[in-house]
């Protein structure tokens, strides 16, 4: 039977003729129209037709959580936040019932590198969603009230995320691995930090960080051209380029653990225990890009990944697991993470480690990158089906300064990977004894089996602050 | 993540109030095999992708007390292997391909959702005609994969505060149909399913007669056809599933349940029985929830977050489902924030809406909602396969997506306020609190 089966397979895979209709190259990504508004803003666009709506994507470097000083963490969150609570022109309640009304989204957030604000309407309601996305960014109002509010709602949001121990492994791996660094500074701020914070400090970044001649934006759908300029010049057009020089946009290199580094958090009513491992990874737009996807992604970036197979697939000793390389302009971070029973902890974490080692040691075979090629290949096209992804792709792109074509290069250069150059990637990458290490657990259960690892340092979750 | 149940998406109607020209029913090519399967077609270049999704009529709906949640292991076990394709081989060839999948089991049927480009569609309709009828239960991948979902429950219920409240409200809301446990099912049932009583509930429901098969974007529809007639077609008929006859009885006063948890915050939760989606009261009441609980300027929240400041977050509403469900609302307290009070804000609101119903203009919201909704919902070729497969599944009628428009907008806005006096009553009401216990305060 299994044999009659893989025959019929191997026919009807051979029978499989008629390719796709085929594509001219250089379209995983349209190139857009460029327009260049009067005060300097640069808006790119794409006409799609398909369905009546419309999608805006628009971020301002340097407005994001990295920008916060170690006493004002989570003024950036603050204020992406409070700019869709009142204007000069309304107030909180007109904004929230302007867009509701016509079934429209609107999110202002931050990013570590930069601030994004997300716009997504029916295309009749795209003037009216630009008229208060302008208002937005260019007149918010910072009242009192509205701060207060959301400074409460952010320390009880952070109160919350430690009931959740998935959630809380991220924010102590990112305090644990990332220190003073900007990029540890979290979007939500800490306790401490909200505690102290005033609306002043919030108003202060807005002043510095938000300005046209830093903002990039991108508009796709069921729009022409001319309109979209003419309604852009009325609303965006508008927002005045300060006097003086803008404010330093560079995060410093990131930090790199020198050893190990492990942390244990004791949460005594979780019935499971959580990890996160990190170690250096590479920049946005780094030479090792591709083969360093193809490495990971057989490594834990999907099903069958290893860490997948072994943990889950074989063992059952969890949901999911997965590891992933995640890049700024400035660095990148390799992380692993997964979760188990209490008592499995000890034998999850052997495994991943010993993962990793095969890993570094170099361990791809032929075959397995011939899969993961096809796999990120296979799998690109949907990254940018939709509005939203285009536009998202597009003020990417320009952020990072990599072009429009950086996605065709990017997809050839990830056909010609090699399994020699997949195993020099992760010979540089996969960290061997040189790590942070956190786990989120019950500390009298799962204490025991990670004495092993080394000396941990070990924290309370009803503590504050990550 | 991936093959996890539809447990916590609350998938509120979305529905349409009119249709983009560029997808209209009759870009929907029908097929019905002898045996049983629809098929449904949809031909779209956009981009080199095909979405393959398979629906099976079987869900939590179908259990029984000893096999709850055992539809949902059957989901995952659709991917360890076959007497054809050994355990794990599913996945590994897919992804060789280029493909990706995942799944998703609801309270009336499970669903199998597969990405992947052009190249690979043979090779993906050999696999899923595969599974359809010949699933192995090898004991030991059995027994691993019952350590999966045991931890799946572990993350998603017992370490989820909201997820464990939900649980029990609606267990206590619902007494005798099979709603009354969430798809994931009770631990004890987890720990204890027989491997031959798995594979008797496989057989009953895993048969074509009991399936829609939805494929759309970048293909020929009539090459299509004839790999699926070639590889469908010697699947033999079942006989049909066993009814679902349990009607859920009245409830007679509120209920309560109360649960002491280690926690930071508190959690509160209310629902009401509520009609089944083809019930006529179904699109009022979908409507009012939007006015009600969607979006920073509905009622409660604009109450509950925004002016007593009682609250992180609210939402809820009606969803589609083949029996009656329960028309909810999720509050997220903020710490110490005092739940009596809550309630009867929540009280308050709802005492409008049954007395003087939503304005004109909350309704023309309502609908815009509806709209917006309906779009994002077919921005992809695989948004498309899951409404067309879900329509289908829901109201025996894809065709119902594309004039669903005419049934929203004949709803006449004082049916809005029956519904909320009808549905929304005391003794309709279960209410469910969750108290941290210990902690930091």
């Amino acid at each position: 039977m299994k044999k009659l089966i893989g025959t019929a397979l191997v026919l009807a895979l051979a029978l499989l003729l008629v390719p796709p209709p085929a594509r001219p190259a250089g379209t995983a990504l349209p190139a857009p129209e460029k327009i260049v508004l009067k005060n300097g803003l640069t808006v790119f666009f794409l006409k799609n037709s398909d369905l009546p709506t419309v999608s805006l994507r628009l971020i301002v470097r340097g407005a994001g959580s990295a920008f916060d000083t170690a006493g004002t963490e989570g003024a950036a969150g603050l204020a992406a936040a409070l700019m869709t609570k009142g204007t000069a022109k309304m107030d909180a309640e007109a904004i929230a019932e302007a867009l509701d009304f016509m079934g429209a989204s609107l999110f202002i957030s931050t990013t570590d590198e930069y601030a994004q604000a997300s716009g997504d309407s029916l295309a009749e309601h795209l003037p009216r969603l630009l008229e208060i996305v302008s208002d937005c960014l260019t007149t918010p109002a910072f009242k009192d009230d509205e701060f207060a509010k959301e400074r409460a709602l952010r320390i009880d949001g952070l109160k919350a995320a430690k009931d959740n121990p998935g959630q809380a492994v991220r924010l102590y791996f990112q305090k644990a691995y990332f220190g003073g660094h900007p990029l540890g500074r979290l979007d939500s701020g800490t306790e401490a930090s909200l505690e102290q914070m005033t609306v002043q400090t919030v108003k202060d970044f807005y002043v510095k960080r938000y300005r046209p001649d830093r903002a990039i934006a991108a508009v796709v759908g069921a729009v022409d051209g001319p309109a979209l300029t003419a309604l852009l010049e009325r609303t965006l057009g508008a927002w005045k380029n300060p006097a003086g020089a803008a404010p330093s946009d560079i995060i410093p290199p990131l930090p790199a653990p020198k050893g190990k580094s492990l942390l244990l958090v004791d949460k005594p009513d979780a019935t499971q225990a959580y990890f996160a491992l990190g170690a250096p990874g590479y920049a946005m737009g780094d030479k090792i890009t591709p083969p360093a996807a193809v490495m990971n992604t057989l490594l834990g970036g999907r099903f069958t990944s290893w860490l997948n197979t072994e943990l889950r697939i074989k063992r059952g000793l969890t949901y999911g697991a997965s590891s992933t390389f995640r890049t700024w302009a400035a660095g990148g971070l390799f992380s692993a993470g997964s979760y188990t029973k209490n008592d499995k902890i000890g034998e999850m974490l052997d495994i991943t480690l010993g993962l990793l080692d095969k890993a570094a040691a170099g361990a791809f075979t032929a075959e397995e990158v011939e899969s993961s090629r096809n796999y990120i290949q296979g799998q690109f096209p949907r990254t940018l089906e939709t509005n939203a992804s285009k536009a998202g792709a597009y003020v990417r792109l320009a952020f990072y300064g990599l072009g429009f074509d950086y996605y065709d290069a990017y997809m050839a250069a990830i056909g010609k990977v090699t399994p020699a150059e997949v195993n020099k990637a992760a010979a540089a990458l996969i960290p061997k004894d040189r790590y942070v290490l956190v786990v989120v657990g019950k500390a009298a259960d799962i204490g025991p089996q990670l004495r092993k690892y080394g000396a941990w340092q070990e924290k309370k979750i009803s503590a504050p602050g990550f | 993540m991936r093959k996890r149940a539809g447990l916590l998406a609350l998938a509120l109607a979305a529905l349409a109030l009119s249709l983009p020209a560029a997808f209209t029913k009759n870009d929907v090519k029908v097929h019905t095999l002898a045996n049983g399967l629809k098929v449904l077609l949809v031909e779209d270049h956009n981009i080199p992708s095909i979405a393959l999704y398979t629906f099976f009529r079987v869900g939590s709906r179908n259990e029984r007390p000893g096999l709850t949640g055992v539809s949902h292991f059957i989901e995952h076990m659709m991917f360890n292997g076959t007497a054809a394709i050994g355990p794990g081989e599913f996945d590994r060839r897919m992804e060789f391909r280029g493909g990706s999948n995942n799944a998703y089991t609801g309270d009336d049927f499970t669903a199998y959702t597969d990405w992947f480009p052009p190249a690979a569609l043979e090779a993906m309709i050999v696999m899923e005609a595969d599974r359809m009828q010949g699933l192995a239960f090898v004991p030991e991948v059995f027994e691993s994969e019952r350590g999966v979902i045991a931890s799946e429950r572990r993350l998603s219920v017992e370490n989820d505060n909201d997820s464990i409240l939900g649980e029990n409200v609606r267990a206590t809301a619902i007494m005798a149909h099979p709603y009354h446990w969430d798809v994931i099912g009770w631990m004890s049932d987890i720990l204890s399913w027989r491997r031959d009583e798995v594979m008797a509930y496989y057989r009953t429901y895993y048969a074509p007669g009991n399936a829609v098969l939805v494929v759309a974007g970048d293909l020929d529809p009539v090459k299509t056809l004839d790999l699926i007639k070639k590889y469908y077609e010697p699947i033999k008929t079942s006989p049909p599933p066993p009814p679902v006859s349990t009607v859920e009885p009245p409830q007679l006063g509120p209920k309560s349940v109360l649960i002491g948890k280690e926690a930071q915050a508190p959690g509160f939760q209310v629902v009401w029985h509520a009609p089944s989606a083809k019930d006529p009261d179904f699109l009022p009441l979908a409507i009012l929830a939007r006015p009600l609980l969607e979006g920073e300027s509905s009622r409660l929240y604009r109450r509950l977050v925004r002016d007593e400041q009682l609250a992180l977050d609210i939402g809820g509403g009606a969803r589609e489902t083949i029996d009656p469900l329960l028309f909810s609302i999720y509050v997220k307290p903020r710490p110490g924030a005092d739940l009596d009070r809550i309630d009867r804000v929540i009280e308050e609101e709802l005492d409008k809406v049954r007395k003087d119903g939503i304005t004109s203009r909350e309704f023309e919201k309502a609908m815009n909602g509806v709209r917006s909704d309906f779009y994002r919902g077919l921005q992809t070729v695989a948004g498309r396969a899951d409404q067309l497969g879900t329509y289908e599944l829901l109201y025996g009628d894809f065709g119902k997506l594309f004039t669903v428009m005419d049934d929203y907008a004949a709803v006449k806005i004082e049916r809005v306020r029956e519904v909320a006096a009808k549905y929304l009553t005391g003794n309709n009401k279960t209410t469910g609190k969750l108290i941290p216990e210990g902690g930091a305060k």
